[in-house]
């Protein structure tokens, strides 16, 4: 199985523009959203800079886009072109592709999050305690599992032509409406109800309360759960059905 | 190239007992009862839709039978495609898109238990020129033989094929069957589907015909043709036999009543010959066009035996063997002339 990981693995490196979206597009849009902003800006109701909230949710979008755009397209595709048929051919365990395929994409998430750090490090002059730093990069990392498992659901739900639309609305739903593009407290308060039982919101929160010099809140690591199992479970789900079908 | 002799004696490579599967109300395979021994190249016949591929799908563990079961070295197939005894090439089976012929070829490598080595699985499938091309630039008969090259990444006792030489040229088919028959001399049993009907003839040692989901046949390729009425017996007819010498043999005719007008020779053999002739004995098929007289027989000496006893005398007469194609025909429509 090693070896079907490294192959996803060069595979994801080799492309260009999935490495421009996942890597570079979240720190440029840091930039130019967190760009504008002085490091004295408050987010509303918390003791947060805005370039400090901009880091987090960038770092959890590029997370995000790597584990999500990534997967969900291609294992749909790759099932309709029999790649997935093929594999079952070989002594590869049947959950080994699935599990190729997430950490192929977690291996690409992490240089999307240490980018967004380094960039929002150098440009807006953000400092925090070493153990901040590596909680962070590792609690945006864990967290990234729970779309991981989203993103193996769709590709086994939908077919290679509809896979992209529907994660793409998934995609932006769960960003915009999370809060990794603007912070929820602007949204009116109905939406802002809706929001926090998002789990992009509760993904970003992680590194909100680390930045802020405490523990993630329990409520937001139980939330994360819940959805990694509802994830996962339909995800296991799905592939058990195409596994069988006929 | 590796010469290891694989030891499978002993055992039945393949077996499928009573073995069902419907897709809605259309049975894709229905009772099959068949068993593959250790050593033989087997070819699975059949018309399109005939269930070739569903037995295979069934065979490889892809899919599960609605009733009966399927055993591969006495297990499951599950069982036996993680020990690496299978190799198997698909129709349906897709290659992973943006790496090299290489590279994935090497990963067909690293996930068998007993692989071969890269260069020496290319070189076999005759890739290695194509090694470094992405696969999405490959052309069909060349994604074929890394379809093949991945089912021979490894040491198997048994080899698949569905459909193996589509879209391959004659020289690369050519290859690819002399590779396949190096692949059954070493002991390996080797399972094909195909339509083309001259491949099951030259390469397969025994062939299996499928039809509607039935297994309609099952022998070696002389069988088969023995069973759908083996010989051809074709001769041109006068109209009007002549009970004295034949001419080719006896004395000069007089030029004058061998060479006049005759009515009647357009119109071939008279009705009662012609009788006569559907009468004779093991005839599976008779045709008459004009004087032209074509015969299908499961015993063609006591045919033409019985032919020259009824005191005709047949010109051009050709006594030849069925080809397995015209013998599949005679087998697919007399079941398909069933009730």
């Amino acid at each position: 199985m090693n070896a079907l990981v490294k192959l996803e693995i060069t595979r994801a490196l080799r492309n260009k523009k999935f490495l421009f979206f996942t890597v570079i597009y979240p720190a440029a849009l840091f930039l130019m959203i967190g760009g504008t902003q002085t490091g004295s800006t408050r987010v509303l109701g918390t003791t947060l800079s805005l370039p400090a909230y901009f880091m987090v949710a960038m770092a959890s979008f590029g997370a995000l886009t790597a584990v999500l755009m990534g997967n969900s397209e291609r294992i749909a595709k790759e099932r309709e072109s029999g790649w997935v048929r093929q594999l079952r051919l070989t002594a590869l365990p049947g959950h080994g592709y699935v599990l190729a395929k997430v950490a192929g994409s977690a291996v690409v998430s992490l240089p999307a999050i240490v980018v967004v750090f380094a960039v929002a490090a150098a440009t807006k002059g953000i400092r925090l305690e070493t153990w901040q730093w590596a909680a962070l990069t590792g609690a945006i990392w864990a967290g990234s599992l729970v779309f991981a498992a989203l993103g193996v659901a769709i590709g086994y739900l939908v077919s290679g032509d509809t896979a992209r639309p529907v994660t793409m609305i998934v995609y932006f739903a769960l960003s915009i409406l999370g809060g990794l593009w603007m912070p929820t407290a602007v949204y009116p308060q109905w939406l802002q109800d809706i929001a926090r039982w998002l789990p992009t919101h509760a993904y970003a929160s992680l590194g909100q309360a680390i930045e802020l010099g405490s523990a993630p809140r329990p409520g937001d690591v139980a939330l994360l759960a819940a959805y990694f199992v509802l994830f996962a479970g339909g995800a296991a789900w799905l592939y058990r059905k195409d596994t069988l079908k006929g | 190239m590796t010469t290891t002799t694989v030891k499978t004696a002993g055992t039945t490579v393949v077996s499928f007992q009573n073995v069902t599967k419907s897709y809605g109300r259309v049975r894709a395979v229905d009772g099959l009862t068949l068993d593959l021994h250790p050593g033989e190249t087997v070819a699975l016949l059949g018309p399109n839709g005939a269930g070739k591929s569903s037995t295979l799908d069934l065979l490889l563990g892809l899919r599960t039978p609605d009733s009966g079961t399927v055993r591969l070295f006495g297990g499951t197939p599950q069982q036996a495609l993680a020990r690496g005894r299978v190799g198997a090439m698909l129709q349906s089976g897709g290659l992973m898109e943006e790496v090299s012929v290489r590279e994935l070829v090497a990963l067909g490598c690293a996930l068998h238990p007993n692989p071969y080595p890269v260069d020496e699985v290319l070189a076999r499938a005759g890739v290695t020129a194509l090694a470094d091309r992405m696969v999405n630039k490959l052309s069909g008969g060349q994604e074929q033989r890394v379809r093949f090259a991945l089912a021979t990444a490894g040491s198997a006792d048994l080899i698949v094929l569905d459909e193996p030489t589509t879209g391959m040229d004659v020289t690369t088919r050519q290859a690819f069957w002399a590779t396949m028959r190096e692949q059954a001399d070493q002991g390996r049993s080797v399972l094909f589907a195909t339509h083309y009907l001259e491949e099951a003839d030259a390469v397969a040692d025994r062939v299996v015909v499928l039809h509607r989901g039935r297994l309609l046949a099952d022998g070696t390729a002389a069988e088969i043709k023995a069973k759908a009425g083996a010989r051809r017996i074709s001769f041109d007819l006068d109209p009007d036999p002549d009970p004295g010498p034949d001419p080719a043999i006896g004395p000069a005719p007089d030029p004058a009543t061998a060479i006049g007008p005759d009515p009647a020779s357009a119109s071939g053999p008279s009705a009662a010959v012609a009788a006569q002739l559907r009468g004779l004995p093991h005839l599976t098929r008779a045709e008459i066009h004009g004087s032209t007289v074509r015969l299908q027989s499961r015993d063609a000496d006591a045919t033409v035996h019985a032919l020259y006893g009824l005191g005709l005398y047949p010109r051009n007469l050709e006594v030849a063997g069925l080809g397995l194609e015209q013998a599949f025909i005679a087998l697919t429509e007399a079941e398909e002339a069933r009730p």
